[in-house]
Parts: C-alpha cells; sequence; structure tokens
C-alpha cells in the first residue's frame, strides 16, 4: 500500500487546525475565517510576491507558513500566537506611515480583504494547507449517502441555488436535450432516425438509453479525444525550426480507441508515462508512450545538444504539471516557486524522471527520430489487433502449459521458447520440426502467425519512449540555465506538498504514475473530474482549469468536485460512467436560456444548462456530416483538406519538408477534423480562426471569441462553400418542396423544425436568391462549381444555387454552431 | 424596435463593467476591451491617452528582418578590423562565450572585416556611419535612432526570434503584437486591429512561425491577421465565384433575423456580438480592397517606394500598405522579410536583401514625416540577433559567410517618440562585445534587476517600444496558471535615454 504517513499527518492537522480557528472564533464572537477559502488566496495575490516561499535566504518576513510567520521575539513577530493583537501584521494592515501593502505596490488590498486578514490574525492566525493539496473527500449532501452520482450533483447544484433562493431551471425540451447531449459526447448532432426513435420513446429511461447509445457510439473517442490532445499538445510536425513531418499519429489513434473502449483513466494515465516500463508491455502501451515524446523538437544547424536535453525536459516537467496536476511549474524552473510550496530543487528531481529517455535531443528532423516502433495505422486497426492479440495470447497460453506438462523436451529448446517473443513462438509452435510437431495448434498458429505478419505489413512509425540503460545525471540548473548545474545528482522524486513518493514504487516513470493515480493524490482526480465538467457542462467547477495552486480559482462547488474526483476512483476510473452522470443530471438537463431572475453571466450557479459556440473542429465536422460528406475512415495519416495558397510556403525554410500544402484528393478530405494534419508552426486556418491552439504548448481550456475572419470563413471558405452545394443538393433530390426541404435541413441542424419567423425568413432569402440566379444563370453556375465533387447535372441551377445560398447562411447561424 | 446592436451595446458595458472580471481577465483588458466598445459605438476613441501613461506614439510599424542582419556589414562600421583581416580573432575578444554548433568545429575564426565602403552621415549628434548597402536609409540618417548595443541570450534562429518575439524562447507565450492589440484596443471598426505582412525575398532562409503573431494564452482574438499577397489579402476574404455583394448583404439580413431570434429565445449576449462580427466582416469586404488598391496613389508615390512598390508582396509594397493601414486607423503593424541568415556568400545575399529593403524603409519613414504621421508613429527595423565578427567557411577579400552573434547588433527606431538622429551604445572593434566608451568590454547581465547603460536587452526594446505606446510593460499583464504574466517576463528597462 502506498499511503504516505505525510499526507495522512496533514490532513489529521488540518482538520485539528479547522477546528481550532472555529472554537477560537467562537469565543470572540467574530465571524469565523476559513483560511483556506479566503486568506490563503489574500496573501498569495499579494503578500507572497515579497513574502513567499522563495523567501527563504532573505531576511523579508515570510507569510507563507504558521512557523514562519510566528518566528521572532515579541513584538516583532509577523504573528503572535501567544498575543494576537500585538502581531505585526496587524499593526502594518492599518498603519498610515508604513502601512502594508506599501503604498507604491501594485497589488493594494481591499477594504475586505484587510477586514479578513484582520478577523485571521486576531483569531489566533493559524494554518491551513491550501485545499487542492489535501486529498479530497467524498461526503454527500445529507440523506444522500445510497444515492446515484447524478442526484448527488444536483443535490449539490440546489444547495447552492437555494442560498440564492432560486432553483434549477425547466428542462430543455427534448430535442433541444437531444442535440446538446450528442454534441457533448460525440461532437456531431444525433443522426435523424436516432433522434426520431428518441423522441417516439416515451417510455421510463428513454433518454439514459439515448445516452448509452451515444456514449457506445465510435464519434465519442473521436470527439472526446481533442482535449486530450489539446492538453499534450498533439502535433504531426515536429514544432520548431524546419518544423519538418514526425511520425506520430498512431498514438492519436490509440487516444480515440483507448477513450472509446473506455480504458480505465488510471491505465490510460500509466501507459502514457510508462507503457515501456511495464511488464512485458502490449503494443497498445507501447504506443501509448507517445506522450513522453510529444514535446517540440529541433534539430537546427548550430543547436547545442545540452541546451534541449534541458529544453525539451522544461517542457515535459511543465507539461506534465498543466495535465495531471493542473499546476504551472514553470517558476520552480528558475527559482523556489512565487506562490506555491515548491523549492527550486523539487523541479530538477521531477525532471529526474524525465531525463533518461532515450531519444537524442536533436530530431535530425527525421520522421523516425528514434526510438520508434511500427503500429497500427488507423483507429479501427487497433480493434481487429486487439482481436488478434487476444487470440495470440490465448494460443501461447496454451503452448506454454502444454510445453511444462512434457518432460521430454530438450533443454535447449525449452531455453528457446522462454528466450523468443510471440511472434516466434507461434513460428516455433507451427514448425514442422520443432516440440509440437503433429499438435493440434500447429495449424491455428501457422494461420495466426501469416495473419500477423500480413497486418504488420500495414503498420507504420510511431514514435515511443524509452529508457536508457544507464540513467542520465541530474542536477539543478541555477536559473534554469543548462549550463549552470549545481550540486548533487539528484535521485527522481515527486513535489513534497503533493504527498510522499510511494516507498515501494521504482524510481522511474512508472512509480510517477502510481504516485499519481494513487488514491493520495489529492490532484489528479479534481483536475481529470474538472476538465471533464468543463466540456460537458461549458466551464469547469474550477473556472482556472489550468491553476489548480494557491493563484487559482477556488472552485465554484467544491464539495462537488471532492465528491465527483473521489467517484471516479470508486468506479475504477470510468470516464463512461461519469460522463453518463454528469449528462443525465437534471442541472445537465436545465433549460440554457439565460434568466430574468438570476444576474449571473459567467453561469457560476449553474442555474442554466449549458451554452457557447462550438469548437473549430465540431462546426466543420457539422458540415461535413450534414452534406453527407464526412469520410467512414477512422484515423490515420493527418488529411489535407482544402487551404487557400501559399500559407505554409511563406513561412518555412526551404529544407523543410512541411512547406509545401498538397491538398489530399478524395474522401480524406473530407475527413473529421480530428485528423486534419496539425502543422505546429501553421495550424489550419479553419482551426485557429475558431480558437483551436497551436499545439505548441499545453491547451487545456481553449478561448471562445467572436471576430469578423470566422464570419468570413463560415461563409467563404472553400470546403464549406461545397459541403453547403452538396447539402443542397441532397435537400432537392430527397425532398419534394421547399418547406420540407427547410424542415430536413433544420432537423439535422437543429434536431426541430423551423419556427415560423424562421421558416418565413429561410423562403424569403430562397425567393430572394431565386429571383437573382434567374437573372444571371452564370452566377449560379460558377458558385455550383466550388469543390472538387461533380454536380448532379440534372438539377435546375438556378434552384441549386438559392438553395446553396440558403445552406450556408444557416450552416453559419447559432442555431447551428452554438451548443444550447 | 428590437434592435439587436443597440441591445448588445447595453448590455456588454454592463457585463463588461462587472462581469468581465469574474473571467480572470486584468486590468488592462478591461480597458482594451471598453476601448474596443467605445470604438464600435462610435465614441472616438482616445488613442494617444494611453493605457497607462500619455502615449508618444499612436501606432508601430515593425519591420523584421528575419535571419539576423550583419551589423558588420550595414551598420556597425569597424575600421580596425581591415588591419586583422583572416587573422585569428583575439581569444580575449571572444572569452570563452559560447558559439553555434555551425562555427564550434572551425580551427580558425578569422577576423572578417566588412567588404562594404562605410559613410558617416549627418545626424542630430555625431553622426552615423551607414553602409553603402543602405544608400536610401542613410538619407533619413537625421530621424533614425540607431542602437548598437541591442542583444539577446539565443543564438539559434527559432528561440532567438520566439524569444524576440514573444519574450521566452519556448513557444507557448503571446507575441508582441498580440499584446500590443491586447492593450491598445482599436482605433477601426473596418481594418483588423494587428495586421502582419510577409515580405518576398530571394533568399526565404529560415522559418517563420505562426507563433510569432500568435495570442499563446491570450485570448486567440488577439492574434495578427496576415494581409497577404497572393489570394485574398485576408483569408476568405472574396465571395464564393457569383456570389455578389447583394447576395451577402441578403444573406446576412436573413442570418442577423434567425441569430436576432435566438437571442430572443437564450438570452446570450454572445449572439449579439458574433451579430456585430458579421456585420464588421461585411464592411471588411469593402474596406480591405479598398486599402489594397493603389490606383488613387500617385506617381511620385512610387517614385518614394520604388517601382517595386507596384508589385504585391514586394517589401515596398509592403511598407506602401503599412503607411495605408496606419493612414486608416491600424495600430499595429508588422512586416516580415526572410533571407538575412547569410552563412555563407554573404555579400551576394545581403545585397540582395539591403536592395530588397532600403527603398521601401526610407520611404516609409519619408511618407509618414510629410504627412505628419511620423510623429505619432514609431518605426522599428532589427532582427533576432547579429552576425559574427569572424568568418564563416571560406574568407576572401570578396566573399565570406558570418554565423549567429547574439551579443551585439544593431536595431533602429524612428518617429513615435524617439529621438531623432542619435546612435545609442557602442561596442568593441570588433563589434563583438558591447563596449563602454572606452572600448571596454561591458557584461550586461539581463537575468539581474540592474540595468547595464548603454547597453538594450531584447527585453528592454520590448519595454521601450510598450513604453511609448502608453503602456507600462510591468503592468500589461494577463493572468495565466495562477501568475501575472507580462511581455518583458521579470526584466525590461524603459530606456529613457531614447525617448524624445
Amino acid at each position: 500500500m502506498m499511503k504516505s504517513t505525510r499526507s495522512l499527518m496533514a490532513c489529521v492537522a488540518v482538520l485539528l487546525l479547522l477546528r481550532f480557528v472555529e472554537q477560537s472564533s467562537l469565543a470572540a464572537d467574530i465571524p469565523a475565517v476559513n483560511f483556506a477559502r479566503e486568506v490563503l488566496p489574500i496573501l498569495s495575490n499579494k503578500c507572497f510576491v515579497c513574502h513567499g516561499p522563495d523567501r527563504e535566504a532573505s531576511d523579508e518576513v515570510r507569510l507563507d507558513s504558521f512557523e514562519a510567520a510566528t518566528q521572532g521575539e515579541a513584538g516583532e513577530r509577523a504573528i503572535d500566537p501567544d498575543d494576537p493583537e500585538q502581531s505585526l501584521i496587524l499593526v502594518r494592515l492599518h498603519s498610515a506611515d508604513a502601512p502594508m501593502p506599501p503604498a507604491d505596490a501594485e497589488k493594494q488590498l481591499t477594504a475586505a480583504e484587510r477586514d479578513i486578514l484582520t478577523r485571521w490574525v486576531k483569531q489566533g492566525g493559524e494554518y491551513a494547507s491550501h485545499w487542492a493539496f489535501v486529498p479530497p473527500e467524498k461526503e454527500a449532501p445529507e440523506g444522500l449517502d445510497d444515492a446515484s452520482p447524478r442526484d448527488v450533483i444536483d443535490a449539490f447544484v440546489e444547495r447552492r441555488l437555494r442560498s440564492e433562493n432560486i432553483d434549477l431551471a425547466e428542462e430543455a425540451d427534448r430535442r433541444t436535450l437531444a442535440r446538446r447531449t450528442a454534441l457533448v459526447l460525440t461532437g456531431l448532432p444525433p443522426e435523424p432516425e436516432q433522434l426520431e426513435s428518441f423522441i417516439a420513446d416515451e417510455s421510463d429511461g428513454a433518454y439514459e438509453r439515448y445516452v448509452d447509445e451515444l456514449l457506445a457510439s465510435p464519434r465519442f473517442g473521436e470527439h472526446q479525444a481533442r482535449y486530450w490532445l489539446d492538453a499534450v499538445r498533439y502535433g504531426d510536425t515536429h514544432g520548431l525550426h524546419l518544423d519538418n513531418k514526425r511520425g506520430i499519429y498512431p498514438y492519436r489513434d490509440w487516444v480515440v480507441h483507448a477513450l472509446n473502449r473506455n480504458l480505465p483513466l488510471d491505465k490510460f494515465i500509466t501507459w502514457q508515462l510508462a507503457g515501456d516500463l511495464l511488464p512485458d508491455p502490449t503494443l497498445e502501451q507501447l504506443v501509448a508512450t507517445g506522450f513522453v515524446r510529444m514535446n517540440p523538437t529541433t534539430s537546427e544547424g548550430g543547436a547545442i545538444p545540452e541546451e534541449f536535453q534541458a529544453k525539451n525536459n522544461f517542457d515535459r516537467v511543465e507539461n506534465f504539471g498543466t495535465v495531471f496536476l493542473g499546476m504551472s511549474l514553470t517558476c520552480a524552473r528558475c527559482h523556489a516557486h512565487k506562490y506555491d510550496p515548491i523549492p527550486h530543487v523539487e523541479y530538477y528531481k521531477l525532471m529526474a524522471f524525465f531525463n533518461s529517455t532515450a531519444e537524442s535531443s536533436l530530431d535530425g528532423n527525421k520522421y523516425d527520430y528514434a526510438p520508434a516502433i511500427k503500429a497500427p495505422s488507423r483507429v479501427d486497426d487497433w480493434i481487429a489487433w486487439a482481436e488478434v492479440e487476444a487470440a495470440r495470447d490465448e494460443l501461447l497460453e496454451q503452448a506454454s502449459d502444454l510445453l511444462s506438462e512434457k518432460t521430454d523436451i530438450d533443454p535447449e529448446i525449452r531455453q528457446a521458447w522462454s528466450n523468443a517473443n510471440d511472434q516466434e513462438r507461434l513460428v516455433m509452435i507451427a514448425n514442422e520440426d520443432g516440440p509440437f510437431t503433429g499438435h493440434e495448434l500447429q495449424g491455428p498458429s501457422a494461420e495466426l502467425s501469416d495473419r500477423i505478419a500480413e497486418f504488420e505489413t500495414t503498420f507504420t512509425t510511431t514514435l515511443v519512449a524509452s529508457e536508457l540503460p544507464e540513467p542520465r545525471v541530474t542536477r539543478l540548473l541555477e536559473r534554469g540555465e543548462y549550463d549552470l548545474p549545481q550540486g548533487e545528482p539528484l535521485e527522481p522524486d515527486v513535489l513534497a506538498v503533493l504527498g510522499g513518493f510511494p516507498s515501494d514504487a521504482p524510481r522511474n516513470r512508472l512509480g510517477l504514475a502510481e504516485w499519481l493515480t494513487s488514491r493520495d493524490n489529492p490532484l489528479v482526480t479534481r483536475v481529470l473530474i474538472n476538465r471533464i465538467w468543463q466540456r460537458t457542462f461549458g466551464h469547469g467547477l474550477v473556472r482556472t482549469p489550468e491553476e489548480f495552486g494557491l493563484q487559482g480559482e477556488q472552485p465554484t462547488h467544491p464539495n462537488l468536485l471532492d465528491w465527483l474526483a473521489v467517484e471516479l476512483q470508486d468506479s475504477g476510473w470510468d470516464l463512461k460512467h461519469i460522463l453518463r452522470e454528469m449528462v443525465t443530471s437534471r442541472t445537465f438537463r436545465q433549460s440554457s436560456a439565460w434568466r430574468e431572475d438570476v444576474d449571473d453571466p459567467e453561469n457560476t450557479l449553474l442555474a442554466r444548462g449549458p451554452g457557447h459556440r462550438l469548437d473549430a473542429e465540431v462546426i466543420r465536422d457539422i458540415g461535413l456530416w450534414a452534406s453527407g460528406l464526412l469520410d467512414s475512415q477512422r484515423g490515420g495519416e493527418g488529411v489535407k483538406p482544402y487551404q487557400p495558397k501559399g500559407l505554409w510556403s511563406a513561412l518555412m525554410h526551404p529544407a523543410s519538408n512541411t512547406k509545401e500544402y498538397i491538398k489530399d484528393e478524395g474522401p480524406q478530405q473530407y475527413r473529421r477534423s480530428l485528423y486534419v494534419y496539425w502543422k505546429r508552426t501553421s495550424p489550419h486556418p479553419m482551426m485557429t480562426l475558431f480558437d483551436a491552439p497551436s499545439r505548441e504548448s499545453s491547451c487545456v481550456r481553449r478561448s471562445r471569441t467572436n471576430t469578423p475572419l470566422q464570419s468570413l470563413g463560415l461563409f467563404n471558405e472553400n470546403q464549406r462553400v461545397a459541403m453547403a452545394r452538396v447539402l443542397a443538393e441532397h435537400l432537392l433530390q430527397q425532398q419534394t418542396d421547399d418547406k420540407s426541404r427547410l424542415d430536413r435541413l433544420y432537423l439535422l441542424l437543429t434536431s426541430r423544425t423551423p419556427t415560423d419567423h424562421e421558416r418565413s425568413v429561410c423562403l424569403n432569402l430562397l425567393q430572394t436568391e431565386q429571383d437573382r440566379y434567374a437573372a444571371a444563370e452564370q452566377d449560379a453556375a460558377a458558385l455550383l462549381t466550388t469543390g472538387d465533387l461533380p454536380r448532379d447535372a440534372a438539377l435546375p441551377i438556378v434552384e441549386h444555387a438559392a438553395w446553396t445560398q440558403l445552406t450556408i447562411a444557416l450552416l453559419a447561424s447559432d442555431a447551428a454552431i452554438l451548443l444550447y | 424596435m428590437y434592435d439587436p446592436i443597440y441591445e448588445y451595446d447595453l448590455h456588454m458595458t454592463r457585463r463588461q463593467l462587472f462581469g468581465r472580471s469574474a473571467l480572470g481577465l486584468g486590468t488592462a483588458a478591461m480597458a482594451s476591451l471598453l476601448g474596443t466598445d467605445a470604438a464600435f459605438s462610435g465614441d472616438a476613441p482616445v488613442a494617444t491617452a494611453g493605457l497607462h501613461h500619455p502615449a508618444k506614439a499612436k501606432r508601430v510599424i515593425y519591420l523584421f528582418m528575419s535571419g539576423g542582419p550583419s551589423h558588420h556589414d550595414l551598420w556597425d562600421y569597424k575600421p580596425k578590423m581591415r588591419e586583422m583581416f583572416g587573422e585569428d580573432l583575439p581569444e580575449h575578444i571572444r572569452d570563452g562565450q559560447r558559439i553555434t554548433g555551425m562555427t564550434a568545429g572551425q580551427k580558425t575564426l578569422p577576423v572578417c572585416p566588412s567588404k562594404y565602403k562605410f559613410t558617416k552621415h549627418d545626424n542630430n549628434d555625431r553622426g552615423v556611419w551607414v553602409s553603402e548597402l543602405l544608400p536610401h536609409t542613410a538619407t533619413v540618417a537625421k530621424d533614425l535612432c540607431v542602437v548598437h548595443s541591442t542583444f539577446t541570450e539565443a543564438i539559434n534562429h527559432d528561440p532567438a526570434i520566439t524569444y524576440i518575439q514573444t519574450g521566452s524562447q519556448i513557444p507557448g507565450r503571446p507575441s508582441l503584437g498580440a499584446w500590443l492589440s491586447y492593450g491598445l484596443g482599436s482605433m477601426n471598426e473596418n481594418l483588423p486591429n494587428y495586421v502582419v505582412m510577409h515580405a518576398k525575398t530571394n533568399f526565404a532562409e529560415q522559418s517563420l512561425f505562426s507563433r510569432l503573431w500568435g495570442t499563446g494564452f491570450l485570448p486567440s482574438d488577439y492574434q495578427g491577421i496576415l494581409l497577404r499577397s497572393q489570394e485574398d489579402p485576408v483569408l476568405y476574404l472574396s465571395n464564393p465565384p457569383g456570389v455578389s455583394r447583394n447576395d451577402r448583404r441578403a444573406q446576412l439580413d436573413a442570418l442577423t433575423a434567425l441569430n436576432s431570434e435566438q437571442h430572443q429565445r437564450y438570452g446570450d449576449p454572445e449572439i449579439l456580438a458574433r451579430i456585430k462580427q458579421h456585420e464588421m466582416a461585411y464592411r471588411m469586404q469593402a474596406s480591405v480592397p479598398e486599402l489594397m488598391d493603389l490606383s488613387q496613389e500617385r506617381d511620385e508615390t512610387f517614385e518614394l517606394y520604388g517601382e517595386e512598390a507596384r508589385q504585391p508582396g514586394t517589401f515596398a509594397a509592403c511598407c506602401l500598405n503599412a503607411r495605408r493601414l496606419a493612414e486608416r486607423g491600424v495600430r499595429n503593424i508588422q512586416i516580415f522579410h526572410r533571407g538575412w541568415d547569410a552563412h555563407g556568400n554573404l555579400p551576394k545575399e545581403h545585397e540582395s536583401q539591403c536592395k530588397d529593403v532600403d527603398q521601401g524603409c526610407a520611404a516609409l519613414i519619408k511618407d509618414l514625416k510629410r504627412r505628419g504621421m511620423l510623429d505619432d508613429t514609431l518605426v522599428v527595423w532589427g532582427g533576432e540577433f547579429g552576425r559574427t565578427a569572424y568568418c564563416q567557411g571560406n574568407l576572401t577579400e570578396e566573399n565570406y559567410g558570418r554565423d549567429h552573434h547574439p551579443r551585439c547588433f544593431t536595431v533602429w527606431m524612428a518617429g513615435g517618440g524617439v529621438k531623432p538622429g542619435i546612435t545609442y551604445g557602442r561596442t568593441d572593434d570588433f563589434a563583438y562585445n558591447i563596449a563602454d566608451e572606452h572600448g571596454q568590454p561591458l557584461q550586461p547581465q539581463p537575468n539581474r534587476k540592474d540595468w547595464t547603460p548603454g547597453t538594450m536587452h531584447i527585453h528592454d526594446l520590448n519595454a521601450t517600444l510598450l513604453h511609448l505606446l502608453g503602456i507600462d510593460h510591468k503592468r500589461l499583464t494577463y493572468r495565466y496558471q495562477g501568475r501575472d504574466f507580462r511581455l518583458t517576463d521579470v526584466h525590461g528597462h524603459v530606456i529613457h535615454e531614447l525617448l524624445t
């Protein structure tokens, strides 16, 4: 077991302290101050810049711990627990001559903050741990100990609402809810048939069944994977200087596959961090370690290897911090962290976990920047591969049993068997002159061996992690300078404030993963839950998903966050379970209309359902899907849809192998946006226009902006016009009159029929455009040439052009591009 | 009558004051957002007020020479090097400083004097030496503030250009331009606020990266908008074939009606914000072609900028565009010109490069000046580092190459509150180290709080630039991962000696 006594003691200490604070406040008869939620954020934001944990060596008063703040003789102590009224803090807080913060400080205290600090010191100035550094506990609201998670979610939300005297909003209508849920879970609207059968199903549990269908859809993993790929900064190129192609897309496809098969998230994490260090790792586990290789790399002429060994590691450590701990560790690269209790040296102890991977620090501008292996080249191949592997494992187990039962086996053969890899063993079994001659396993082995060999011809290169036989020496780097190593070699270790390293775990990436996924880790499940909540409800419970440290925002619903974090562990790290409970909650099912009776623009109370503009990928995918163009292949090499000419060549080095963008021909240009080629120094403009990050560094929250360039992209981008033209063609072919065409279009994009007003607006536009193109058929013809696909020449040209124009507008409309 | 735009303005004012702060945006962003809003609602923008103090410059045009122009061959005249032609660079000059992997293996580091003739041009101080490669630029010597003592730590392109443009050698931070858009707001509702151009070159060596005008962790609407010389000048600007402006108007009218209904149903003010953006896009479809249409420019313009300015995408054309953008209220303009990375054949390459940029630079300054715009337009010229005093590869009288050199390089500024006609900082006899007035090397420490007079670290350059635009580089912050980030990290010193 890995329960560290340290964190246990911390918990106990916190509980005791909190009780103490409560009691003393009762005694003083002034409102009790909650240190972690009220005081610590003020200290961190306003005081630590001069009196924080990085002031170890200076004479400055330190306010980051009780021990530090109570140092010195009576009368000199920042906090005097024996005589709180004499605490220096109180004197300086209210001093006119020598105020704190000083008059010229950038950050001044508000009156309310001054009051909180005053009350806190008067109540004894006790400290407690920052909330996020204490492991979460599962405390259900009263009477709900055995309730389902969805009810617990609602109870926490309603408890908060009741304090404002409001209720949850009414439930969204079923069609709106169906669209919302499908978009949240799969990134696409519901298929019309699926939608109608849900609407028609009036029996109990209809919505739950609908949710289960969506969770089982292969589109689920494709959509959910995007968030992970943003966080780990997945790209198809190395990212620096030449920004050459990199062999890594099997990793991306594996992420989709892993999410679709609901790989428990603790394994999902462990395989990515340390799959190569697991005993006898599977292909999946190896490919997953592509995560470790995701940092941007260079091979610029003149680059100094030692410098990039350090920079690559900085990148990994800091990405690790953001993705798993929800914390910036960057401060500690150069000095002790300004706000969080992370000493300088701990950054480098953490870095030691990553400093011994086997790749060279410069990528050689190579696609197969070693170490690399061969792996399945499409998402669905992983499914087929899993079957093959299972068959092989079963067969080999039988063979092993047989072999151990036999007593008359030549020891050399026995030795050869134990040295052989799986494929070699299959060949040994099938061998006519081998130990299995005449056995019934021979036929299936030969067959399977051939099948695997054939399968492997479709495999492609992917970068993986492996460990050097002898670890590199890691030392603290002064000011983060690669050429200023200081002190003794460091053993890999984790951040002390987050609990100790498990005593029986290996000091390598595998041990690091064990620490992350242990029940004692205070952050990982909170951070994961927060991001899952964010992609479901539009905002996280912690509105700074990238920062859970002292400078991060407080959770809007702290107990709910903690409850779900523990529930994630209790459920066996089951992502689909968590999502199912979230989307079936009444909180999620509320109408997303803004309420007259609630003044809460950012929806921190959760008194309405989610509502926001959809992500770049989803906007494009909806158009492809509605027009029937969406390519059915999942995964494979990054695809290159239409892109304006010259965007890459205007930037790239002549020696780069990504200086020319060559558009794909054929169906792959209509593959889901997740698979669009991600060149990190110049991603596709229809992605970046709609707030996709560059994937040069971690992104766990995209901005959501509104710009005129988005409007231009929505109306004029070649592929969008092509989608609209093809969709219009289908409407004209499949429906007989304009009313039913419009109904169909609305059904696809909004899951409902148009209102009377919408209908009249649309038909009015249609009429305008019909009249206009009737008078200028050459314009209609010109419009209909957009894109690669041939047009159904049987369709009347004017009508087709007018419908294309209407479809373009509807695809750009908020009813289509928003979640609501 | 229901007017979505009016509703939006009403709502946003309130929302920005009370709502946005919940997103964790800093006060700078508030000011910036309110500034934008003021422009939208038709109030006169107050550009010169500055965000933190009165601004000397309303706008900036940054002429970025990517690859590292040779200060030896353009700006930093070192006659003594001629006497040491081909001799090994004295050990004490290099003083153990690291050099790139490209010349680290060379047996010798032969002193490589410039082959070009330098002439001293009058300025408002002691005069400035300019190479014969820049005859046009030399004619505006009295307007230039030439800084010989710019320096950086990065010695390779990708880290160095990322450093000078984002304040960090590792990607992920907002670009200078994005910080400026964030801090300055907008003066124009028909054109993008931050425009980036890529000028043509014969030597497209070295890469550029979208991070150089990207937003890092700032909201992505502060990103630089490319003004291109091929296809649409702004991405997706043109309607599809067969779609007229009237068609688009009809589509947008329908869209507004539909989106207004969406708004009435859901009440989300973002819907109204998008309606405004669609309208601005429609206006841009008129204003950008008007911007790019040079037919109203008189012949005399092309005498000034050169006939090349008629060819879209040339540096001269970009400079002319920059002036036209500035006239139309665009505050934040960058031109990237590649091809300065002359490891070998420097004379051939730099002659071509200088021919590309020289006349345009001079013309831009003269043009701004005669229009009375130079006073409040800051023009900056420079690259990510300089080039070595020693030769890379074979050294002859006629041909040579130079490796990257971070320890000193030349940047000039003009207009917008910088002292015209001065030089600042000096280097040793080999233009290798920044030196004091006696020629003794200075050891400026970028990581220390103390600024070394006479030097300009790239953080100092950026701090000074922001200062001129009315922004305190220490107060233009954005909270990300719990930290108030800024362009200059924890460094940067405003060099008041350069300011009027």
